[in-house]
């Protein structure tokens, strides 16, 4: 009815200073709740991106059991026909294959145990950001001598190696069960900011770490990443279906990396949290700004139901008056906002090198809009003052005229 | 004639046990279609409470109140809402204006809840507006109105609606004696020319002197009635 809005119209434009505040609350509710998940959002893809593009890839394929024990007489099964889905597949954007064991490097000054992976350094830096990660010297070359050999940071310390030292590895060769040697000469040294990686990784060239563990052509590992990392998240496609063939198994970061995920679980949690915090306190500020609105109004309700309005009419005036706070401030909320994720989005949060849980962000953390922002956080505000008025709006249509006339006289 | 409203063995009580105060008690009264009735006391006497269950804003604990023969008891919420809005006109002693609502709107209030047309409603109320002496003041606002006028558009809002009876707790009180005298004037005014029926209450016995009928109450009992002819 045209009365009612005409009515809570010039209510709500009554005492200004009340409906600002009650704007303002709401409104920033939803900005909060906006920028709250713009952050959330950045932070766990950044996270993802840091943990899976850094090395591992969004996804990996082993024959089933590898992961138990890493044991290398179980390597990839049929990889050939796997890498032909791979290359077609219209979700992958890149895909590599890796050898791995454990074995000792030895300098003159020490002597420790890692783990060595031999990669095709062209696809491997398609995959992983290893050759961003080169700090000194080069990353490995086709062209160049065979025994090439990439050392972290931390690693090049204890072996008291630089680039161009000599080092030696030594695997186990599972053809002829005698430890195989080999003179290597370091060709860069990498930083990942990951203390696993750069103390416990070393990387040489696929085809000689294949001779050394008498493995033939066999791999360890294949890694791959999607067009766009967050699909690597989703069990329900079917490319690991199509990918989990011949005893194989493809995994995604979310099973590969258990922590990480349970991590980014969180996230969601604290955000229910966050929101729940911010729900009550608005919820309580707008009941109150409500109730302010109406006590001052009984006299007024009480002429007007004593003059012959219905009280489902007051309860609507009240909802009405409710409703029209909630959408001005679900405008003036998504603007705020938007603009708080936009700044600080250009800004950008650089955590530099701390890290969570072990993940070190690699990237700069810029907030996200999203459409849920603008589709189920409005609602949710929507809902909640809503609710926050019904209250309110009861207990108007429940004034006593009698009671209401008899007390401002 | 049918009374409009008739109450019988009315009481009304607050309270209880030691602190009761029986602000009504055992009143039997009939208002007539065409009086202009007023219900006088001193302060305490019970005469809003009296108005207030004749009007069906409140409920008695004894006794009935009879709105056009029909027992208020008997009625729904709504039905007794809807009863108001079509057949009682209400004026109070002040503040009764919607204060975001225009003089015109404040008249055209009652008759947009009983759905009546526009262009009727604007044709009405601008007459009624002139009527009681509003021409040219009907887009102000209440706070743009001085007291006397703004009981004015409250006479005004509740004749324009056509109620069978308009019940009036002590609408002068709240205006020096002249502007109350004139308001009084004019309610008398529209009772002569219209037969709007009125009942008003006051303490004010100038006010009193304009009555066709007078009750008297005191603590909460009638303890008298008058009635005079008009000349
Ligand atoms: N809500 C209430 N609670 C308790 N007592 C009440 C209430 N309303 C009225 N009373 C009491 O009932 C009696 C009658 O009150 P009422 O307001 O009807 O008197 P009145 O004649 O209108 O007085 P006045 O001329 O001052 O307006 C008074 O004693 C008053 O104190
Ligand atoms: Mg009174």
């Amino acid at each position: 009815m045209n009365l009612i809005f005409k009515l809570a119209l010039r209510n709500i434009a009554r005492n200004k200073r009340r409906t600002a505040l009650t704007v303002l609350l709401i409104s920033m509710t939803l900005a909060l709740l906006i920028f709250s998940d713009g952050y959330m959002k950045a932070m766990s893809d950044v996270m993802i991106r840091s943990a899976t593009r850094l090395y591992p890839g969004d996804a990996q394929i082993h024959q089933v059991g590898y992961r138990a024990e890493y044991d290398a007489e179980l390597p990839v099964n049929s990889p050939d026909a796997l890498l032909e889905k791979l290359q077609s597949h219209p979700l992958v954007q890149s895909y590599t294959v890796r050898t791995m064991d454990f074995g000792m490097v030895s300098s003159t000054a020490n002597n420790l145990s890692v783990q060595v992976v031999g990669i095709r350094a062209e696809s491997e830096a398609q995959v992983s950001k290893l050759k961003q990660s080169i700090v000194a010297g080069r990353y490995l070359s086709d062209d160049d001598a065979e025994t090439q050999i990439l050392i972290g940071t931390r690693l090049a310390e204890e072996l008291e190696a630089k680039p161009g030292d000599r080092l030696v590895v030594s695997l186990n060769n599972y053809e002829t069960q005698e430890i195989e040697q080999r003179l290597f000469r370091v060709t860069g040294i990498f930083k990942m900011n990951s203390k696993f990686f750069d103390e416990g990784l070393v990387f040489i060239q696929l085809p000689l770490a294949q001779q050394m563990l008498g493995l033939g052509s066999a791999i360890h590992e294949i890694a791959f990443n999607f067009q766009q990392e967050t699909l690597s998240g989703d069990k329900s496609l079917a490319i690991w279906r199509e990918l989990s063939i011949a005893n194989n198994l493809a995994e995604g970061w979310k099973t590969l990396m258990p922590e990480l995920a349970s991590m980014i679980g969180m996230f969601d949690y604290s955000m229910f949290i966050v929101g729940g915090i911010l729900f009550v306190v608005a919820i309580l500020g707008v009941v109150n700004a409500m109730f302010m609105s109406i006590y001052e109004r009984t006299y007024e309700f009480g002429v007007i139901l004593a003059i012959g309005t219905r009280r489902l009419t007051i309860f609507k005036l009240i909802m009405t008056e409710g409703l029209m706070l909630c959408l001005v401030s679900l405008v003036i909320g998504a603007v705020i906002g938007t603009v708080a994720v936009l700044w600080v989005a250009h800004m950008g949060i650089d955590y530099g090198d701390m890290d969570f849980s072990g993940v070190a962000l690699a990237e700069v953390l810029r907030p996200e809009l999203r459409w849920q922002q603008f589709t189920e956080l409005p609602f949710a505000v929507f809902l909640m003052t809503m609710l926050a008025s019904v209250y309110p709006a009861i207990h108007a249509a429940r004034i006593v005229p009698a009671k209401a006339l008899h007390r401002s006289l | 004639m049918k009374p409009v409203i008739e109450t019988r063995q009315l009481g009304r009580f607050y309270g209880e046990g030691d602190t009761l105060v029986r602000a009504l008690h055992q009143v039997d009264l009939q208002i007539e279609p065409g009086e202009f009735t007023a219900i006088v006391g001193p302060s305490g006497s019970g005469k809003s409470t009296l108005l207030q269950l004749m009007g069906g804003l409140d409920n008695p604990d004894e006794g009935t109140v009879l709105l056009k023969e029909k027992a208020i008891s008997e009625m729904s919420g709504r039905e007794l809402s809807d009863f108001r809005r079509d057949h009682i006109g209400f004026i109070f002693q002040a503040y009764n204006l919607i204060p975001v609502l225009s003089a015109a709107e404040n008249c055209e209030y009652i008759m947009l809840l009983q759905g009546i047309p526009a262009a009727e409603r604007k044709a009405r109320v601008y007459a009624m507006l002139e009527q009681v002496g509003l021409k040219g003041k009907e887009q102000r606002l209440p706070n743009q109105l001085s007291g006397g006028q703004q009981q004015r558009v409250a006479v005004a809002r509740a004749m324009v609606s056509r109620p069978d009876i308009i019940l009036a707790d002590e609408p002068t009180a709240n205006l020096d004696s002249q502007t109350g005298m004139d308001l009084l004037d004019m309610m008398h005014e529209l009772n002569r020319q219209q037969g709007m029926t009125f009942v008003f209450s006051t303490h004010d016995p100038k006010i009193m002197e304009r009555a066709s009928r007078l009750i008297h109450i005191e603590d909460g009992r009638v303890i008298g009635e008058q009635r005079r002819d008009e000349g």
